[in-house]
């Protein structure tokens, strides 16, 4: 028993310990012990509350043999298939043993299973729900994305919300109580709220903050890591800028919420700003470009390269460690668009380029950069070759004006 | 069209077959070896420097293999205006699959894909299946600025030719060529400051001399002909932009760059070329000072060609160029 991480030690046997969700555990074990209306259900709700928890705990109390299929090992229709066939079948075989009831098909997090290329996954899915004979759970954290939709449509919906501080409390208790740690009642009280509801996460810096304690006091839980929330943008912004080295830049991005192309962007956008001397920003803009040197590499799939972005970022906000004055933040990132041009200015040039990318061979935006500044000079020579160019390039006389007058 | 007609001067000297290509001896000679068997070529990959006879080459082939109707039988599309992957499956996919094999003077379709390495990852994805489905009716001509930006997959399914950029000498002789054949006085130091200005780049080499020759119009054209074309080809919002990084002021800078890419539309490669030239023209570097220049503006270039974010990187450069102001090389001095 104590070679297991806490979390493991005290995941609910029977569904009675599963805390809080008490209409939804009920609605749920309706489901699996009476006849079933519908063939599946789906469990929904945010992470660490006790979704796969129950699953396992209602098996044991039922005598279900669970066959799981992971987020990770499912990918194709004919992977699903390949899984899901047999189990669903083999319970013909199961059905009169006298130990087990037969199989339960667990597919867990059924969110996260597809990528944009398995679309054929969602339908191998809904087709085996509706040949099954044994009972099939689908559990998610997010059930509001398109690709779900077929699978609400056939399965009992089941919700689950965060579990109350209190129960939570309760079981951090228990759990100190059973690892002979005297704790106050405040300092569990700080775990439970930080993790807004998320019981995995409560009891795993419950065990953090034990592991070098005789006794759990509300001063030792003061600094909390807020991993349920992570750090917002003007967090890590502050956090990044204000670190005195790079490590401690680090750990605030690893803390954040924020997606490495916001904060890329984010930082580049700040980085002047935080910088008053021109030399000291030259080095971090150095380190800046660095980072997304490696951001663009990844661009391949080379995700173990996403260290050194991560590492050249908080290079970045620290070659001045000490000098932080706080400063409004520019964000979200600026968005560029073709602000200084007229619409029809736009419409015109576009025309303009289009004609010449055709007749040279080249792209609107090289027909830009390569021909139109000479064409302007020679549109404002008045020549011989600019009408002709006229002609050739079938241009009206709008375009024809544009040229001429604009610098 | 008849090329003979055409009036910007890059087209009207366009060479229409592999003989009258300059330079790139090598590819020429590899090219035609494979046009000697048709059936067996394999797709081909063009990268290199803009204006350095890619597309050329392609439009020459294009014209050996499929005959006076090659328009019919070839399908030219720029990535860079048509990027997603909606251009591959609609078009592509569509003109590659149709069969000519009742035309027997015909091998096969070519799509000549120019700019490729604008084309999203999705869409170059796309497109490898396309190109092994449909290889005994089409061949597929990709030309890019740079191969790294070409998904490995592409790059494995094609015969892959480089550009190098054309010799100094070799882009001289051609601009003499095109000034005799236009009647027009060309002084030598005047074409050497062209090749100065188009560094490699032969379209930019025979706009700079086209435009100088309707400027003058008729006399002879000199370097400082060359020089106010160049200047007034290349926008002030540049120099601007640079002056206010060489003294520090990276914000207003940033700003000005910004300003370039969108109204001006100009790519960060355009504006790296741009920014380079006009740096060199600054009284105040030292030889030493302008090696090493070279050096920083080398490395964001090539940092550009690894796919990163224009925005960041071009900013970085311009915070770079703090080091080469005026005022610090005269403190370094003093
Ligand atoms: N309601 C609960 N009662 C008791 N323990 C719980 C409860 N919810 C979570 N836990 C604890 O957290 C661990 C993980 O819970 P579980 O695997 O059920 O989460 P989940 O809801 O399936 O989350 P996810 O959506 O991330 O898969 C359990 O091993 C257990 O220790
Ligand atoms: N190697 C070359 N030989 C002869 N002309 C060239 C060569 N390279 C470029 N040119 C000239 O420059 C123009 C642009 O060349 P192009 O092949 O379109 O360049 P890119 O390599 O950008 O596709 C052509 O119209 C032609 O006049
Ligand atoms: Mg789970
Ligand atoms: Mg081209």
């Amino acid at each position: 028993m104590d070679n297991l991480m806490w979390v493991e030690k005290y995941r609910p046997k029977t569904v009675a310990e599963v805390i809080g969700n008490e209409d939804a555990k009920a609605s749920f074990t309706n489901w699996l012990i009476k006849k079933r209306r519908e063939k599946a259900v789906l469990l929904y709700g945010p992470a660490g509350i006790g979704k796969s928890t129950l699953v396992y705990a209602a098996a044991h109390d039922f005598k279900y043999n669970v066959v799981e299929m992971n987020a990770s090992d499912i990918r194709t229709r004919k992977a699903i298939m390949k899984m899901a066939a047999p189990a669903v079948s083999l319970s013909s075989l199961d059905e009169f043993s006298f130990e087990t009831k037969g199989n339960l098909l667990l597919l867990d997090e059924v969110d996260g299973i597809f990528g944009q290329q398995d679309r054929g996954g969602v339908g191998a899915i809904v087709k085996i729900i509706q040949n099954s004979r044994i009972p099939i759970i689908l559990t998610a954290n997010n059930i509001e994305i398109q690709k779900l939709r077929p699978l609400k449509k056939i399965c009992h919906l089941i919700r689950f919300r965060r579990v109350r501080i209190p129960l939570i409390v309760a079981f951090l208790r228990r759990i100190c109580q059973a690892e002979n740690i005297p704790a106050e009642k405040e300092a569990l009280e700080i775990l439970a709220q930080n993790s807004l509801g998320d019981v995995r996460s409560a009891i795993n810096d419950l065990q953090t903050f034990c592991e070098s304690r005789k006794i759990l006091r509300k001063d030792d839980v003061q600094f909390i890591p807020l991993r349920n929330r992570g750090f917002n943008i003007y967090d890590t912004l502050k956090g990044m800028f204000s670190a005195n080295s790079s490590v401690e830049a680090m750990k605030i991005l690893n803390n954040s919420l924020i997606d490495y192309d916001t904060l890329l962007l984010s930082i580049h956008d700040n980085l002047p700003l935080h910088y008053k001397n021109p030399e000291k920003l030259a080095i971090a803009y150095e380190a800046l470009s660095k980072a997304d040197v490696f951001r663009g590499r990844i661009q391949n799939e080379e995700w173990r390269l996403l260290k050194y972005v991560f590492e050249f970022l908080s290079q970045s906000t620290t070659i001045a460690p000490g000098e932080f004055q706080p400063f409004n933040f520019i964000f979200p990132p600026t968005k560029r668009y073709l602000l200084m041009r007229t619409s029809a200015e736009r419409t015109l040039l576009k025309t303009i380029c289009t004609r010449i990318g055709a007749k040279c061979h080249v792209s609107q935006k090289t027909a830009n950069s390569e021909y139109l500044p000479f064409l302007k000079i020679i549109f404002r020579k008045k020549s011989d070759q600019a009408s002709q160019l006229a002609k050739w390039l079938r241009l009206d006389n709008s375009s024809i004006n544009y040229l001429k007058k604009t610098n | 069209m008849n090329q003979n007609d055409a009036v910007m001067w890059t087209e009207k000297y366009r060479p229409k077959t592999l003989d009258e290509i300059v330079n790139l001896k090598d590819v020429v000679e590899s090219l035609k070896a494979f046009l000697r068997k048709p059936a067996t070529m394999p797709h081909l990959l063009f990268a290199g420097r803009p204006g350095t006879g890619k597309t050329t080459i392609a439009l020459c082939i294009a014209k050996q293999l499929l005959g006076v109707s090659w328009r019919s039988f070839a399908l030219e599309l720029n990535a860079s205006d048509e990027r997603g992957i909606k251009m591959v499956r609609e078009r592509v996919k569509t003109f590659s699959r149709y069969s000519r094999g009742s035309l027997a003077s015909i091998p096969y379709a070519l799509v000549i894909l120019d700019e490729c390495d604008q084309m999203t990852s999705s869409a170059q994805t796309a497109l490898r299946r396309i190109m092994e489905t449909s290889s005994h009716t089409c061949r597929f001509i990709l030309i890019c600025n740079y191969s790294s930006k070409i998904i490995e997959p592409i790059q494995s399914r094609c015969a892959i030719f480089r550009f190098s950029t054309l010799k100094q000498e070799d882009v001289v002789k051609h601009l003499k060529y095109v000034a005799e054949m236009e009647h027009i006085n060309l002084h030598s130091n005047a074409a050497k400051t062209i090749v100065e200005f188009s560094e490699g780049d032969l379209r930019r080499a025979i706009n700079i001399l086209q435009t100088s020759a309707v400027y003058e119009d008729g006399k002879m054209i000199n370097e400082q002909t060359i020089l106010r074309v160049v200047g007034q080809a290349s926008p002030k919002q540049i120099q601007l932009m640079l002056n206010k990084a060489l003294s520090g002021k990276l914000i207003d800078a940033r700003n000005m760059l910004y300003e370039l890419m969108t109204t001006y539309g100009f790519s960060g490669v355009d504006i790296i070329r741009q920014m380079h030239r006009e740096l060199f023209r600054l009284q105040h570097l030292s030889q030493k000072e302008k090696a090493e220049l070279i050096g920083v503006f080398g490395e964001y270039d090539f940092r550009l060609s690894e796919g990163a974010n224009e925005d960041i990187q071009l900013s970085a450069l311009l915070a770079q160029l703090t080091r080469f102001s005026e005022s610090r090389g005269n403190s370094a001095n003093g």
